[in-house]
């Protein structure tokens, strides 16, 4: 294997046979209840009519995106976006605000509803197997799949391969690789034989989502010093005013006396 | 500085039947929140994996919030605008607001998962999230608030006047502090929002929210001052300061219209205009906060009479109140939709609607009423309420 600069996940819808063992692989490897799992499947049913019958699948875990929202929108900075691709998550610095689960466009971060304080209640979600990739194997879900729906690879590699193999089958294929450009470019690519929004997946712009609360929250600090700058010179000049009114009302008193 | 504290009863409990009920409330909400650090938030609530935040935060953070904005619009028109007509609003708006922020985080730190984590924020920041600003201005403005209503806690120990004294000597950087960070968060409340373009209506999604938000901000806390000084009216039997309230009531048409000119000519620059009468459900949330928070009551304050007489400012700002109430709730709730539910069943593990369970609404209706008896014994026991002649007579 090529020496990958910036990992990444390629899923090919229609060759998922709905066979489930990649939830079975994640829980195995990361140690966590099956009914906590970091990667879930949905069946989408059948559609069309005989003999055009279709039926999909979509597996779905972290997006791992390049501009992740989780991150942007958590106050305690307990998410990293590694600059090879990976997104993970600090159990350490969370204190449990769930923002991240609904800046999160893909509904990927999970939280432990059941915990109380004394367990500790923490998010979950994918953290792309460090423990593999780092040492030269595929993620758990992508070694374990029977079918090679997915795939793992280089960012850039799996791109191309997904545009050569919707060149091959041009019927087969929606012509378009989700995740190369929505949310900013994810490192989790889908290949759909039915519209994206048939998966369940958004339909989101190229820019990140959270491009405009980032743009604001420049904003904060620059403007927070001129208000409180425009604040303070109405103070003084209303004082400054006050005082001079007063000053002429206690000469016209004295004007009067005098 | 002269205070007449000999008219102040003794600090002496009275428990009448509202006192009981408000104490049961309290009990009630007290054991909720234990099952809830012992068992986790999903022993008592409603809230999911598709739905993370629901009724918390919808009613104690973003009401709560809003409604405490009168504390810092009297102390600028007080203290910066120097408009000291205003004097005998203050305190009574301080105070409530001081104890809606208290609410605020108190239930917070009920939805928190990590409650005893709080404190991270002072010292882990991401620059780039709006909770984080949230979270460092109502902690901020909550010691600001502590300041501004020290003085009168104070004044009760006549050994203590001067440390009252010389907080009210430098109290301007603390005001102006403080309008400074309800500007910022009364409006990043808004901007929570901006990282859900996917998943909040576009009738509610604007690049302008947090501006939508301070501009409702100011009508809700006029509003609240109008209700909260006509009810301990009723309820301490003293006299009303209709010719001040008067003057707030002819503030909220003015404000209203700024917002409903924002509101739709950024719907209509924005293109989404058509969403006004397609969207179903949405369509109608829409207009019921329009019509309740925006449009009766420009219209019930333009009419002189409703402004002068105490029945007709209450009934306007309980009007004004409600459909900002519900604006909050839709912004932050209702119109927030979260992924298909059928591609959610998958996380078979959670729930794809959300209903607030009766244990939920029980915590925040119990910290609302220890937010009320606090108030009570506040207004009891403290110098909260200054008549006017006696502000005259100080200021002379």
């Amino acid at each position: 294997m090529t020496e990958i600069k910036h990992h990444a996940y390629l899923f090919d819808a229609t060759r998922c046979i709905d066979c489930r063992a990649c939830m079975v692989a994640c829980s195995v490897e990361n140690n966590i209840d099956m009914d906590k799992t970091r990667i879930w499947v949905a069946g989408i049913g059948i559609k069309g009519e005989y003999p055009d019958l279709q039926r999909g699948t979509m597996v779905y875990h972290c997006m791992h995106c390049d501009h992740p929202d989780c991150m942007s929108a958590c106050p305690v900075g307990a998410y990293t976006k590694a600059e090879d691709g990976p997104v993970t998550y600090n159990p350490d610095l969370c204190i449990g605000c769930r923002y991240c689960m609904n800046a999160c466009p893909f509904g990927v971060p999970h939280f432990d509803y059941d915990k109380g304080i004394i367990e500790g209640a923490f998010i979950d979600k994918c953290t792309f197997c460090p423990q593999r990739i780092y040492n030269g194997q595929e993620p758990a879900c992508v070694e374990t799949c029977p079918t090679d729906a997915l795939e793992y690879g280089d960012r850039e590699e799996l791109i191309a391969k997904a545009h050569a193999r919707i060149a091959e089958h041009p019927t087969r294929y929606i012509d378009h690789v989700y995740g190369e450009f929505e949310n900013g470019g994810t490192s989790y690519l889908i290949l759909s034989h039915v519209p994206f929004s048939e998966l369940g997946l958004p339909n989101l712009p190229e820019t990140p989502v959270n491009e405009v609360s980032e743009k604001v929250m420049e904003m904060t600090i620059p403007f927070a010093l001129g208000w409180g700058a425009v604040l303070s010179g109405v103070a003084a000049g209303v004082n400054l005013y006050n005082k001079k009114k007063e000053e002429a009302a206690t000469q016209q008193k004295e004007d009067a006396v005098k | 500085m002269k205070l007449n504290l000999t008219i102040q009863p003794r600090f002496r409990l009275n428990f009448s039947p509202l006192v009981w009920v408000l104490l049961t409330l309290m009990g009630i909400a007290f054991v909720v929140a234990m099952t809830r650090y012992i068992f986790g938030i999903g022993a008592i609530s409603d809230l999911s994996y598709s739905y993370p935040w629901g009724f918390w935060i919808s009613f104690d953070l973003f009401t709560g919030v809003v409604i405490s904005s009168g504390g810092f619009l009297m102390a600028g028109t007080v203290y910066i605008l120097g408009i000291k007509e205003f004097q005998p609003l203050l305190r009574p708006s301080i105070l409530t607001a001081f104890i809606g922020y208290v609410m605020v985080s108190i239930a917070l730190l009920v939805d928190l998962g990590q409650p005893l984590r709080i404190w991270y924020m002072m010292i882990h920041w991401n620059g780039t999230s709006v909770l984080l600003e949230i979270g460092i201005c109502v902690m901020s403005y909550l010691t600001v608030l502590a300041i501004e209503f020290a003085p009168v806690v104070l004044e009760r120990f006549p050994k203590l006047h001067n440390i009252a004294h010389l907080i009210h000597k430098f109290i301007m950087p603390f005001v102006i502090l403080g309008v400074v960070l309800s500007t910022l968060h009364q409006s990043s409340l808004g901007s929570l929002l901006l990282i859900q373009p996917a998943k909040l209506h576009p009738l509610w999604w604007t690049p302008i929210l947090p501006i939508m938000f301070f501009t409702s901000a100011i009508s809700v806390g006029l509003a609240m001052i109008i209700f909260e000084s006509s009810l301990s009216s009723r309820y301490f039997q003293r006299g009303l300061e209709t010719h001040l309230l008067e003057k707030l009531a002819k503030a909220i048409p003015v404000v209203l219209v700024i917002y409903a000119v924002l509101k739709f000519g950024e719907l209509a620059v924005a293109g989404d205009l058509g969403y006004l009468f397609t969207s179903g459900i949405m369509s109608i949330l829409f207009w019921a906060e329009i019509l309740i928070g925006v449009v009766t009551p420009i219209i019930w304050f333009s009419i002189k009479k409703n402004r002068t007489s105490p029945n007709g400012l209450l009934t306007g700002a309980i009007i004004v109140l409600l459909g900002m109430i519900l604006n909050r709730f839709n912004v932050s709730w209702f119109a927030v939709k979260h992924p298909d539910p059928m591609f959610y069943l998958p996380t078979f593990m959670s729930n794809v609607s959300y209903f607030p369970t009766l244990p939920e609404v029980a915590v925040s209706i119990g910290i609302f009423a220890a937010g009320i008896l606090a108030f009570g014994l506040a207004a009891k026991y403290l110098p909260v309420f200054e008549d006017e002649e006696e502000i005259h007579h100080q200021q002379a």
